[in-house]
């Protein structure tokens, strides 16, 4: 593949990479909990982009891959006593599923109305999974502590989880950057730019958009899982966050869409902000207002997002940072 | 001038990139002044005459200071808040060996979510260097954090936080000061039969989240055995505002009796419309809403409603009770905690504060009777605990549910109105504790 053979990608892979490593190599834990947010915001962020960023469609209820595959691999752990890998692939490839069949429905709607589609699953499966009964209805499900022994103690369960995510991460955005670079990723930034005309050019719009549909909603499902895992337990409320769904919106529009950096930089840029800002003494109880008006300073002054901005502003960086 | 604008806001941008890039700095357990404010409070040195060791220990914990649970949080946090005051007062927790320990606080926000109680849980044990945790608010939160508190074998004392299921995992660090939700609304269902024996229809409408449903689980098959009819079993969205279809509903279902409920927005709403809509029923008894002091803004919507509670500031523990049953009397009178709250915050607490006030002298206790801040002597001390004090029993399960609570008891109140037309919330059940004649029937 011709991926290995360019730098950008080879950027990527060693930033990332080293980001990832660096708690493992220090053995922090504090340093492990702040990444695993990071990471999975990354994965969020860059799955969501393959739809916002290269595709054009908004989608607001990316998080409902999150959860469903979250209940579906926690299902899998805590009443049929699969394994966490299993289970997150399972989780994944369900959600992709999902994806896959919902999409050839609405995505024949276009614009504002998808947008609102995607609010409309989002509910509709919180409201489902809340009154399922297999799934724990309104109580969710909780894993027995004695889980853990099987993977050396909770304490080597969680290096464990954020050492797969990390895989899940470097994974996801090797596949964003394989499908921007790629004649599929071609078609969607011809649907994105103008649908009708990427038709009557031969794209293959209804199946192009599904497939890329399908390919943001396996990495959340399996990140779901992995989250679920580690958090214990899982209920409605916490794994179809709508708020979630729209920070990941953010983020993606912070560092930039269209781009492979673009979601990583706006995920971390994100979650150490409000991170910083939630523990910092003097902004704690302001945090949530400072984080608003800075995101309406980038929206307004650089609105292509720091990526879109830098890229645009110093073209020789675009060999580098894809 | 737009290029100004531009490069002004982009510098903006660059020095909150800086600040967030340079790594949070590790907020040394030294530090005088922390983020707690009481640490501000100026603390006596005990008067000892051999100048005794001193030793400091960190208590951690998050508090929901935006988000959902703001208002019940933040009652818990001044709670304890205030049991550090006391505490400073006192000199600290005294050991029998003669060393001070002296207790600082440590909380972060955490937003009402899961992902934050996680991640700071573990900054607290691991940067803060926390001895002893505290949980935050909430069934679902504390549960968040007792995996963490687990993973890292710090002993947790949970408080506002009553779901059973936490103590059904195999934990062994985590202690509950809270009366477990499965015995929230019995107490309810006993009072309706033994005031109106001809009582036979409940209509149980609850808010269709963990805590709520875990209470309402417990609940319905109780009182179906005490011969009741449940004739309406359905749960509402968190979140809702218009209870108007629900309330057809129960109209349609013609109950003696609403029991359910779920936080105090949608509790406190859902006692409004019911009032509003002059539903005929006989009892209502709400979770959580009506032990919050905020309820009373309701007015006239208020009268009449009971709520469960695990504590309330006309409860009637006291030295002499706890002599009675055999126990031994821990903390402040009822009275004193109670001036002590209303001296600092300006109104009475509601048992969200005294929760977060008992977990702290519970923990005190603890370290106390283990002379040592040792984890598992002050876990074997907890696990031998049976106390009473200004919030009732304190004793905490040791077999297969560890830490659950099994000595404390619900109390349940119920708005008045007094002489002169002001709200008031007496304690109606259980019969010992009587402080006023309840009302029966509702009057709607």
């Amino acid at each position: 593949m011709s991926m290995w053979r360019s730098i950008s990608w080879w950027f990527t892979l060693i930033v990332l990479l080293g980001a990832g490593l660096w708690p493992i190599a220090s053995g922090s834990a504090t340093g492990r909990e702040d990444m695993f947010l990071i990471l999975m915001l990354v994965t969020l962020a860059s799955s969501l982009n393959i739809l916002l960023g290269y595709t054009g469609y908004v989608n607001f209820g990316h998080i409902v891959f999150f959860g469903l595959g979250g209940y579906i691999g926690f299902y899998l752990m805590h009443r049929q006593g699969w394994s966490l890998g299993p289970a997150m692939i399972a989780g994944g490839l369900a959600t992709a599923a999902l994806a896959l069949v919902l999409g050839t429905i609405i995505l024949r709607l276009r614009g504002a109305y998808f947008a609102l589609a995607t609010i409309g699953i989002n509910e509709a499966v919180r409201a489902f999974v809340a009154n399922f009964e297999p799934f724990g209805g309104a109580t969710g499900m909780s894993l027995n502590f004695a889980v853990y022994q099987a993977y050396g103690g909770a304490a080597q369960a969680l290096w464990i989880a954020y050492g797969v995510l990390l895989a899940v991460t470097l994974l996801t955005v090797g596949i964003s950057f394989a499908v921007k670079h790629s004649k599929f990723g071609l078609g969607l930034m011809a649907i994105r730019e103008d649908e009708d005309a990427a038709l009557v050019l031969g794209v293959r719009g209804p199946r192009a958009k599904t497939l890329a549909y399908a390919l943001s909603a396996l990495f959340p499902g399996m990140v779901g899982v992995l989250f679920f895992f580690k958090n214990g337990n899982i209920e409605p409320g916490d794994a179809f966050r709508l708020h979630l769904s729209i920070e990941t919106l953010v983020m993606v529009m912070l560092g930039g869409q269209g781009t492979v950096w673009g979601p990583i930089l706006g995920a971390a840029l994100y979650e150490r902000l409000r991170g910083y800002l939630l523990t910092s003494p003097l902004f704690k109880s302001l945090h949530l207002a400072f984080a608003g008006m800075l995101l309406l300073l980038i929206i307004l002054f650089v609105p292509a997002g720091v990526i879109g901005w830098l890229r645009a502003r110093f073209p020789a960086i675009r060999r580098v940072i894809p | 001038m737009m290029r100004w604008m531009k490069m002004s806001g982009i510098l903006v941008i660059l020095a909150m990139l800086a600040a967030c890039a340079a790594p949070t700095p590790p907020a040394p357990t030294a530090t005088p002044a922390g983020p707690a404010q009481p640490a501000a409070q100026p603390s006596p040195t005990p008067a000892a005459s051999p100048t005794p060791a001193v030793k400091k220990i960190v208590l951690g914990f998050t508090a929901s200071q935006t988000g959902k649970l703001t208002k019940e949080s933040k009652e818990q946090v001044q709670g304890l808040q205030l049991w550090l005051e006391d505490l400073q007062r006192a000199g600290g927790i005294r050991l029998p060996d003669g060393t001070v320990i002296q207790v600082e606080l440590k909380f972060y926000d955490d937003e009402s979510t899961k992902e934050r109680v996680q991640q700071l849980y573990v900054k607290l044990i691991n940067e803060d260097k926390a001895d002893f945790l505290i949980s935050p608010y909430s069934s679902g939160l504390a549960d968040a954090a007792a995996v963490i508190a687990e993973q890292y074998g710090k002993i947790m004392i949970t408080t506002g936080a009553a779901s059973d299921s936490t103590y059904e995992k195999g934990y062994q660090h985590i202690f509950q000061i809270y009366t477990p939700a499965s015995r929230y609304l019995t107490g309810a269902i006993d009072f309706l039969k033994k005031l109106d024996p001809n009582a036979r229809r409940i209509a149980i409408v609850y808010e269709n989240e963990k805590f709520s449903t875990d209470v309402v689980n417990a609940a319905k098959p109780y009182a179906e055995s005490q011969g009741f009819e449940v004739v309406l079993f359905e749960g509402y969205e968190t979140g809702t505002t218009d209870f108007g279809p629900f309330i057809n509903k129960i109209m349609a279902a013609r109950p003696d009796a609403i029991i359910g409920g779920g936080h105090f927005q949608d509790g406190s709403t859902l006692a409004k419309q019911l009032f509003e809509k002059k539903v005929p029923v006989k009892m209502i008894a709400l979770l959580v809403a009506p032990a919050v002091p905020e309820f009373a803004q309701l007015g006239d919507a208020a009268v009449g409603v009971i709520g469960p509670s695990q504590w309330e500031p006309g409860a009637r523990y006291s030295p002499d009770s706890a002599k009675a049953a055999g126990l031994p009397w821990y903390g402040p009178t009822v009275d004193q905690f109670v001036s002590a709250y209303k001296a600092k915050y300006g109104y009475e607490p509601g048992y969200h504060a005294a929760g977060g006030y008992a977990a702290g002298l519970v923990l005190q206790k603890a370290i106390e009777e283990a002379g040592s801040i040792e984890t598992e002597k002050v876990k074997a001390a907890l696990e031998k605990m049976d106390l009473m004090t200004f919030y009732g029993r304190i004793k905490f399960d040791t077999g297969k549910a560890h830490g659950k609570q099994i000595g404390h008891e619900m109390v349940y109140l119920q708005w008045q109105k007094d002489a002169s037309g002001n709200l008031i919330r007496p304690i109606i059940w259980p019969e010992a504790a009587q402080a006023a004649k309840p009302i029966y029937p509702l009057s709607r």
